[in-house]
């Protein structure tokens, strides 16, 4: 704990250094005289993004440092004494080499370095001359895990001997070490995961270092998925129970257009319809924001299935209860939402909650119209990455949804077997009873066949909507 | 003999040279009949004579094809008529009593008197218990038709209909969907409610209920009435063949 605080102490000190120096630096720069010609001025500092996922340096995890700077007129370099912010550790074979370029040619510069966790010395064995690119590579050191911009700071010693500050280099942009990136560089080293990654099939499917990194993507992507479907179902459902209504109406030309709706979204791909939705709505003019165009297309394609599974699910709602609620002097309306509908809702729970594990498995098709959606993120980690393991893992996720909810329709089902096959008992008293078996137009319990014949016949019973 | 309650002149129901078609099927072949207040009526006949078209064309859930019914002053063949507003005063029984069954005992006593006669929740409740009551089944109130026996199914169904004060029952087969044993339970009830002064049309094949309780038996036979007239000369004394062979048949 203490060490912790310790070194959070520290890196902020650092960091409110840092903003010193920098300002300073600003104010040198605006205010001060021009700097004299330097023996070596920084031409670059840079590190290797390190991320697995990104192009971002990660604190806390090796990568390679790339410092350049050029030898001024008329000067030489000896040494240079490269300083590593603090924080900075040093990875397994860390070590430092520098390359000296004129122009694009290399030249042979025999060299003796050392590296520490504080810093890197170059000691030339020849002075480099004058015009010169020294370039030089720290190969696996890791810079603080502490977020923020660190520079190298050091000094230099020119061919006379004389040991100069260097000026300060650009700094370079660290991420803290996120949770995966720790995890991942765990993975990295444990041996298993090296067996594990030689076997062509598991690297490829089930990357143990992706499966961590995929986890926390994808979750963004499974999140929008799951919004698409629980915005587009709900908003399914009273289209589907309109489009059911309409499709039992008592006028011919009112079903006429309803099973026009019904067949044509049924009878055509969802793909096909996100194309015409996605691409032809611009070609009207009309612009919607895509995730939202792709939840209307989703609820629209739902709503014509819904509106099938309502109508066999009213339709199997016998007769009786349409005579019974009749008889009583209650109008269509009434029957419907007090006798008829309640008694449907437990009937189609299990078909609907089907058209809802294949809603939200069809979200996947917005992808190719560019909804952000699981398939997209998972798309761009697999491109990322050359490796399957993300589908895998968006496998995984779509199966989150999908197999409770199958599981719950099964239980749900054998439920409303056992409530519409009258077997529960009264609460207080067990008692044997009999069924209205002998009945020939007892009620009927099966969900399928729905007959309709409240829709033909004298027109009475049916629903008058 | 039922001189135990009153028949008054008025009449409830009267049909005029009713005619039914399914189709080219002509299942009531012009039929007249006449209820008056307090009357109950049985009617009787072989299967697939017409009794439940019949007493389903009385609150129009079979349209006739031709002829008039009246209830009270309302022609109810006329179709400016709203037949919701008649039908809340004719109840009617069905033979597989067609209770709610997502609903209580309770529940189903109370649906119609609040749609229909938006009666406040609480004498709605209030006029359900009594009518529960009078069919035996206080305790059972809270019981879902599921856990009903057949019996007590179709007395709540009695119950549903009596709350709405009907002018009128009409039950079809009431007892047929019973198991013996159930069935007095059921007739019982229906024996009460006709010694209660309502009026009532009863189609059933329950010859001894017939004989005691109605205070007329029509007979019917392919869509005609045959024959009508006090119980016990239709029973002991039947004018006509047919009558005789479908009374030989069931006695
Ligand atoms: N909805 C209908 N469509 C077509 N035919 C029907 C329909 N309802 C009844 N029928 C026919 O009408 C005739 C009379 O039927 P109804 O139910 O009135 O007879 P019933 O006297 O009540 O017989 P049961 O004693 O068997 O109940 C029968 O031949 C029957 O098949
Ligand atoms: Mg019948």
């Amino acid at each position: 704990m203490s060490t912790t605080k310790k070194y959070s102490t520290v890196a902020s000190a650092l960091r409110s250094f840092v903003a010193l120096v920098a300002v300073l630096s600003l104010v040198v720069c605006v205010v001060g005289p021009t700097p004299e010609a330097r023996a070596l001025t920084v031409d670059k500092t840079t590190a290797q993004p390190n991320q697995s996922d990104g192009n971002q340096i990660i604190g806390g995890v090796p990568t390679r440092i790339t410092w350049e700077a050029t030898v001024g007129d008329d000067e030489e370099i000896k040494e240079i004494h490269l300083v590593f912010p603090a924080g900075t550790t040093l990875g397994e074979g860390a070590n430092t080499k520098a390359t000296v370029l004129d122009g694009l040619a290399r030249l042979e510069t025999p060299q003796e370095n050392t590296i520490t966790d504080e810093g890197t010395v170059i000691d030339f064995a020849e002075p480099v001359a004058s015009g010169l690119l020294i370039r030089v590579e720290i190969f696996y050191v890791a810079l603080p895990a502490e977020s923020g911009h660190y520079t190298l700071t050091g000094r230099y010693v020119d061919g006379e001997g004389t040991e100069r500050e260097l000026e300060e280099s650009p700094a370079i942009a660290v991420i803290s070490v996120t949770v995966v990136e720790s995890i991942t560089q765990w993975l990295d080293e444990q041996p298993w995961v090296e067996w594990w990654n030689s076997q062509l099939f598991l690297r490829v499917f089930f990357n143990p270092q992706l499966i961590v990194a995929s986890v926390p993507t994808l979750f963004q992507g499974w999140l929008r998925s799951l919004g698409l479907v629980l915005v587009g179902f709900p908003l399914a459902i009273p289209i589907g129970l309109a489009v059911s209504f309409l499709r039992m109406a008592r006028f011919r030309i009112v079903r006429f257009f309803a099973s026009i709706y019904v067949n044509v979204i049924r009878g055509t791909p969802l793909f096909l319809q996100i194309y015409i939705a996605f691409f032809g709505l611009p070609f009207l003019g009309v612009s919607i924001d895509s995730y939202l165009l792709g939840i209307l297309v989703l609820a629209m394609n739902s709503s014509a299935y819904l509106a099938e599974i309502f109508r066999a699910g009213i339709q199997s709602i016998h007769k009786g209860q349409f005579e019974a609620s009749a008889s009583l002097g209650m109008n269509a309306v009434q029957t419907m939402f007090s006798v008829i509908l309640p008694q449907t809702v437990r009937r189609v729970i299990p078909t609907a909650t089907s058209e809802f594990i294949l809603l939200y498995k069809d979200t996947s098709l917005l992808a190719a119209v560019g909804v952000m959606e699981q398939m997209m993120f998972a798309k761009s980690m697999v491109a990322s990455s050359g490796n399957m393991t993300p589908y895998i893992v968006a496998a995984g996720y779509y199966l989150l949804v999908t197999l409770p909810l199958t599981k719950i329709i099964g239980s749900f089902e054998k439920k409303l077997a056992a409530a519409e096959g009258h077997s529960s008992e009264p609460p207080d008293k067990k008692k044997k009873r009999k069924r209205l078996q002998k009945t020939e137009d007892a009620p009927s319990d099966s969900f399928a066949p729905p007959h309709d014949n409240f829709r033909r016949g004298n027109g009475l019973m049916g629903p008058k909507i | 003999m039922s001189d135990h309650h009153e028949v008054t002149d008025k009449a409830v129901v009267r049909i005029q040279n009713l005619h039914k078609y399914f189709g080219s099927l002509e299942v009531l072949k012009g039929v007249d009949l006449e209820v008056r207040r307090g009357e109950v009526v049985t009617i009787l006949g072989p299967s697939g004579s017409g009794k439940s078209t019949l007493l389903r064309c009385i609150n129009l859930l079979e349209k006739p094809t031709g002829g008039e019914i009246w209830f009270e002053d309302t022609c109810i063949t006329d179709p400016n008529t709203n037949i919701n507003e008649v039908r809340e005063h004719v109840g009617m029984v069905f033979q597989s009593f067609n209770l709610f069954p997502h609903l209580s005992a309770k529940k189903n006593v109370m649906l119609a008197q609040r749609k229909v006669l938006k009666r406040s929740n609480e004498e709605a409740e209030r006029i359900a218990l009594e009518q529960l009551a009078k069919v035996g089944l206080s305790d059972r109130s809270e019981y879902m038709p599921s856990q009903l026996s057949g019996g007590q199914q179709q007395r709540v169904a009695i119950a549903r209909a009596l709350a709405m004060d009907p002018h009128v029952m009409l039950f079809d087969e009431a007892t047929s969907a019973l198991d013996p044993e159930l069935v007095r339970g059921v007739l019982d009830v229906m024996r009460e409610l006709a010694e209660g002064g309502m009026t009532m049309i009863v189609v059933t094949h329950e010859m001894g209920f017939a004989r005691d309780v109605a205070d007329r038996a029509v007979f019917m036979d392919e869509g005609i009435i045959v024959e009508q007239g006090l119980p016990e000369e239709v029973f002991d004394n039947p004018r006509h063949a047919r009558t005789r062979d479908f009374l030989g048949h069931i006695i």
